[in-house]
């Protein structure tokens, strides 16, 4: 797989879905997709290829108000990674599900960001909690989230003559 | 009567008043089991069997006993902290962690690290893939109640932590020895002499490892088959795939490094059960130490780290953008995506270890159906890493 079949899929997207691309170096195709439609064209891309649901990031853009996710899928017939990425709203975070295009995998994926960022996944069934237990406080991976305040609280008594260095 | 039958009878008789409280009762209600996390041959991690008789029916995945909050540790740190923290991502193949997050901060600097360094990055990098093969093979044998294997492959896996020892300074944890820009010091005196002994140790060993002990293969042959479609469905990835019969890795597919100039085979077998894992698992022990000989006859002479990078200052501005990396660790693909915002520190890191997905959806759909007794010999077979899971 060459440079070449690479701006040839882009420019399939660009012309079947209207979403432009760049191509970065050799074997890595970035896109910003938008949030309508964006199960079909996965399910497109799945068709083309791109089996290995690699992983899904979310980040946290506060001062934006919005989050972005990542989506990093490979193609094991055609050896190029697509990292496909979606802007939501940060404070109506729901996103459409992609567990009916990558199955098993998507759903853990979508599982842990569900935990640590609050991220809603409609359509994925099972969202239950990986890492942390009984959590009732904010998801710890937003930037919102403060961890040394967290630690502090938590763990050290400002009381203590050893551990008050932590507050001050 | 055996430990095991008393125990499946006690859990019996308990089962109404105490295991089965949330669940409605059904006439054929089994009973749960738990597989870890306090279980010697789990690791940090736990899976909740539920059981009919000594099936499976089905089973759920219990992670999070590792978890340490690192992609949220990063953003707090510069660089040079964080390659010191990769370090822990997972405790077998600490080196193969470390060379993921120097590549990340490279490709987003635009550092282009010098050849010797490259070549010192795949030979620390397959050795350490020999070591985590190695323990794998040690607590597979161990798991499947084949003891000899263990100790095997714990004496043999002391040597190479002696070469780690020797060359980074640390014996597990080489304290980010693969840093942005190259390598932190070149060998030292003999290093070469050095491995080249030790890979002869390693080729005697994978002879013994080769010998079909009844012990191993009665209880792993045609256990816990994966086929081709439920890997790729469940996204599994390395030598899990690869024993289901995809000859896929990231170090042919999508070179990094200079693992294109080397001459190496991707091991692959069409059985999908716990046993052709193993043996994929002992091939790829003989390819590393085909590159690593490959490495040390080609081993350019020069600098081991970038000359811009030779004064490491503590705090250097990351340009604004992000990367993903991909690389072929000892379990599979791993990945990192970096995203940075133009500052010191990364803004974002999302940590991709292989075993999250061989430790969840992998593992639940392989359990699923299976006998009690062989549940350690599916666990193990998928060379799992409780600490890259939870991250």
């Amino acid at each position: 797989m060459g440079a070449k079949e690479d701006l040839e899929i882009l420019d399939k997207i660009a012309s079947e879905f209207k979403i432009k691309g760049e191509m970065r170096r050799k074997g890595r195709i970035w896109l910003d997709a938008p949030t309508e439609g964006f199960v079909d064209f996965c399910k497109w891309l799945k068709e083309r290829g791109f089996e290995h649901l690699s992983a899904i990031s979310a980040i946290d853009w506060p001062g934006e108000g919005m989050y972005e996710l990542a989506y990093h899928l490979w193609s094991y017939l055609d050896k190029t990674l697509i990292t496909l990425k979606v802007k939501i709203d940060r404070q109506n975070a729901v996103m459409d599900s992609v567990t009916e295009v990558w199955d098993g995998s998507a759903q853990a994926h979508e599982r842990e960001i569900h935990e640590l960022f609050g991220i809603e996944f409609e359509g994925n069934n099972n969202l239950t909690p990986l890492f942390l237990e009984d959590w009732e406080g904010l998801p710890p991976f937003r930037k919102d989230f403060n961890w040394r305040e967290y630690v502090g609280e938590k763990y050290y008594d400002r009381h203590n003559e050893r551990e008050r260095v932590y507050y001050d | 009567m055996s430990a095991r039958s008393t125990m499946t009878d006690t859990m019996n008789a308990n089962e109404s008043t105490t295991i089965n409280q949330s669940q409605p009762v059904a006439e054929d209600a089994g009973y749960d089991f738990y597989f870890g996390p306090a279980h010697p041959g789990s690791g940090n991690f736990g899976v909740k069997l539920r059981m009919a008789g000594e099936v499976v029916t089905s089973a759920r995945a219990d992670p999070g006993y590792l978890h340490r909050g690192f992609e949220k540790l990063m953003e707090y740190r510069l660089p040079i902290q964080n390659s010191v923290l990769s370090d822990r991502i997972c405790v077998l193949e600490a080196l193969n962690w470390n060379l993921i997050h120097a590549e990340a901060v490279e490709e987003l600097m635009e550092i282009e690290p010098p050849e010797r360094a490259k070549y010192i990055r795949v030979i620390m990098a397959e050795l350490s893939r020999i070591q985590s093969h190695i323990i794998w093979f040690g607590a597979f044998c161990i798991g499947t109640g084949f003891e000899t294997g263990f100790k095997l492959a714990f004496g043999y896996r002391d040597y190479i932590l002696d070469l780690f020892e020797m060359i980074t300074g640390g014996r597990v944890y080489p304290a980010g020895y693969i840093c942005p820009g190259g390598v932190r010091r070149g060998f030292p005196d003999g290093a070469t002499q050095k491995i080249a002994q030790v890979l002869d140790q390693i080729g005697r060993m994978v002879r013994i490892e080769e010998i079909e002990h009844p012990a191993l293969t009665a209880r792993t042959k045609g256990v816990g088959v994966l086929n081709l479609e439920d890997a790729i469905r469940l996204g599994a990835t390395g030598p899990v795939l690869r024993a289901s019969g995809l000859k896929a890795d990231v170090r042919k597919d999508d070179p990094y490094e200079v693992y294109e100039r080397f001459d190496f085979e991707v091991p692959a077998r069409e059985e999908g059960d716990a046993y052709a894992r193993y043996l994929v698992g002992i091939e790829e022990i003989r390819q590393s130490a085909r590159i690593i000989r490959q490495a040390l006859q080609q081993l350019p002479e020069g600098e081991v780290i970038a000359p811009k990078l030779k004064r490491i200052k503590l705090a250097t501005k990351i340009p604004e953008g992000d990367v993903y990396i991909r690389n072929e660790v000892a379990r599979g693909e791993a990945g990192m995506y970096m995203v940075s915002d133009g500052g010191d520190k990364p803004y974002r890191v999302k940590i991709r270890g292989p075993s999250f997905l061989h430790m969840i959806p992998v593992l639940e759909h392989l359990l699923t159906g299976a006998q009690i007794a062989d549940v350690p010999a599916i666990y193990w077979s998928l060379n799992v890493c409780p600490a890259d899971l939870d991250r």
